[in-house]
């Protein structure tokens, strides 16, 4: 026989009783060529080009996921940025182009869309402005519509104007969505060094740097990292890397495998696999469990910002060697409301925001669905965001912000919002003034570090 | 072991058990072929000579172990005419696993469609079963 009885049976352990799936398959469409001065031509024209584009997608990846024998959570696309989609710059031209990506999603089955997205890391067009006004209208009126804005990179420094319009946006879009718990909140991101072929939600977008279309994949796994470690046992830490990195390369495999078969039946090229540990707020597909595993009481204890970087670094380095289309954001996440132990953690106090910052300097992606009080105001959102933002911009890495400041919750209160976002225990932000400081405004320097060349 | 000797030995084992008379081109055929089995067998190269591009279905059966399971799984494939290239059936603490390697080249059904007959039969003889294709066993165990 081919394969041997062992490594059947583990591929299948790995399949069907470790939570093993494919958290996305998501299809890059490129949007530039559907502006209009006219927006209800350009939303029609947007409506149109995905039904065309994207319409098999849903029916291959179900073919192909059959024939391998595996899951795929969430089939998703990605879009241009919207405010680069030439239209007339008002807030209501964006939003009949949300409405015709929104509905064109729900038609064709697809979970989410992201891209209505602006780049303003060094400054904003009439465009990037009208769009961001949109937002909060526009993640209040759309089921599937996930919004990004890059605010700061490592090039050019943080925009910190862009940042406080962020935090202004938040507040609005939280008091449209309160009786969902201020869910609108949830389809947002801010990045700083945001990347173009993002498979992963609520920050996906296509790059315009990308070909017109392209398929990529988002592995997911922590489940089977969590159970090899378990079945690894006492050994040293070297030891433990290695295991990390055969389950890495597993998962990414599959990934892989997955993306170029659906990429090749699309007719259209494969562009990366995002490496990333994605957790589900399902028990045994969390990250907090793997850092458990590795030896942790709970997450949030000293040693848990070693054990994740240690994780990242492993998952990386199997991942990269069963693709060389790695991609993405390729990491560890470590969203709150989406995984069981971190949940946990927090309820039980062991797990603070601090805590949480500092995990993010060794992993990706940043503060990832994070609920606060509603009534924290706007200038310490902004601080709060600025940050995090900071840790990527000095440190040449992406980091992002998923913060939903939820209308008339307290701390210590739950925010539900169901199905792969979970709940989110409410946490308390040091309630310092930093008005005087964002106040200031304007564009937080470029580091040294950006002069390279 | 030599090839000529090997040869030799296969054909003295098949001329004692064979009824006198046994045509014997039949014979040297035979031994040919056993010959060549047998030294696929020892270098660990597959017997069968695999068409390139051949895209195998791995079907793995888990279950309570009961007389006729091997039988309900080989009469699907064979109303299919799906082809089994390989066999492997072991009893664990009287739990029974299978796994076949199936060749669905020239089968009358879909993948899909013998999928859900295996699967239907799967629970028709209470046993668990998985179909996929090759692709992640091939994939996922070797560098």
């Amino acid at each position: 026989m081919d394969y041997t009885r062992r490594e059947i049976l583990e591929t299948l352990r790995m399949t069907e009783l470790e939570h093993f799936d494919v958290r996305t398959v998501t299809l890059g469409v490129s949007l530039l060529d559907c502006g209009h001065e006219d927006p209800e031509e350009a939303g029609r024209r947007v409506y149109a080009k995905l039904m065309r584009v994207a319409g098999p997608l849903p029916g291959v990846v179900a073919e192909i996921t059959e024939a391998l024998g595996i899951r795929v959570a969430n089939r998703r696309i990605a879009v241009s940025p919207v405010a680069l989609i030439g239209t007339k710059a008002e807030p209501a031209s964006y939003l009949a182009i949300a409405r015709a990506i929104d509905r064109a999603a729900q038609e064709m089955g697809f979970d989410f869309v992201g891209g209505y997205t602006a780049l303003v890391h060094d400054g904003f067009t009439r465009a990037d402005r009208a769009l961001i006004a949109s937002m909060p209208e526009a993640l209040s009126t759309t089921k599937t519509l996930c919004s990004s804005v890059n605010a700061g990179s490592s090039r050019t420094g943080l925009n910190l104007d862009a940042v406080r319009l962020v935090a202004h946006m938040l507040k609005e879009t939280a008091y449209l969505t309160r009786e969902s718990g201020s869910l609108g909140c949830a389809k947002f991101v801010i990045f700083a060094n945001a990347v173009e072929d993002n498979p992963f939600m609520a920050g996906a977008f296509h790059g315009i740097g990308l070909p017109e279309v392209v398929v990529h994949t988002g592995v997911s796994g922590p489940g089977v990292v969590c159970q090899a470690i378990r079945r690894a046992g006492p050994c040293d830490l070297r030891a433990l890397a290695e295991v990390i990195k055969r389950s890495a390369y597993k998962i990414t495999k599959v990934g892989e495998i997955l993306g170029r078969q659906v990429a090749d039946r699309m007719g259209v090229p494969f562009g990366i696999v995002d490496l990333s540990l994605a957790p589900t707020p399902e028990l045994g597909d969390s990250v907090g469990e793997v850092l458990e595993a590795m030896g942790l009481e709970r997450t949030g204890a000293c040693g848990t910002t070693a054990a994740l970087a240690m994780l990242t670094d492993a998952v990386k380095k199997g991942g990269v060697m069963a693709t060389s289309a790695v991609g993405g954001l390729s990491g560890a996440f470590i969203p709150v409301s989406e995984d069981a132990a971190m949940i946990a953690a927090v309820r039980e106090g062991a797990l603070s925001l601090e805590k949480l910052e500092a995990m993010t300097s060794v992993c990706s992606v940043g503060l990832d669905m994070v609920a606060v009080p509603g009534d924290v105001s706007e200038e310490l959102l902004t601080g709060f965001i600025a940050d995090e933002l900071a840790i990527g911009v000095i440190n040449h890495k992406t980091t992002a912000v998923r913060v939903i400041p939820a209308y008339g919750k307290g701390v210590g209160e739950i925010v539900s919002f169901g199905g792969l976002l979970g709940e989110a225990p409410v946490m308390d932000l040091r309630r310092l003034s930093c008005e005087t400081f964002v106040r200031r405004g304007g564009q937080m320097p470029a580091p040294i570090t950006s002069l390279r060349n | 072991m030599d090839r000529e000797r090997l040869a030799y030995q296969v054909a003295e084992i098949l001329l004692r058990h064979l009824p006198q008379g046994a045509e014997p081109s039949a014979v040297e055929a035979v031994t040919a072929d056993l010959v060549r089995l047998l030294e696929a067998q020892a270098s660990g190269v597959a017997a069968t000579d695999e068409p390139p591009g051949r895209r195998l279905v791995v079907l793995t059966v888990l279950g309570r172990n009961h007389s006729g399971i091997v039988h309900a799984f080989s009469e699907v494939l064979a109303e299919a005419a799906v082809d089994i290239v390989d066999i492997n059936q072991t009893i664990v603490h009287g739990n029974f696993a299978m796994m076949m390697i199936v060749d669905p080249t020239s089968a009358k059904l879909s993948f899909s469609d013998l999928k859900a007959a295996l699967k239907r039969r799967g629970d028709e003889v209470g046993v668990q079963v998985f179909v996929q294709y090759e692709d992640l066993m091939r994939a996922l165990n070797r560098i």
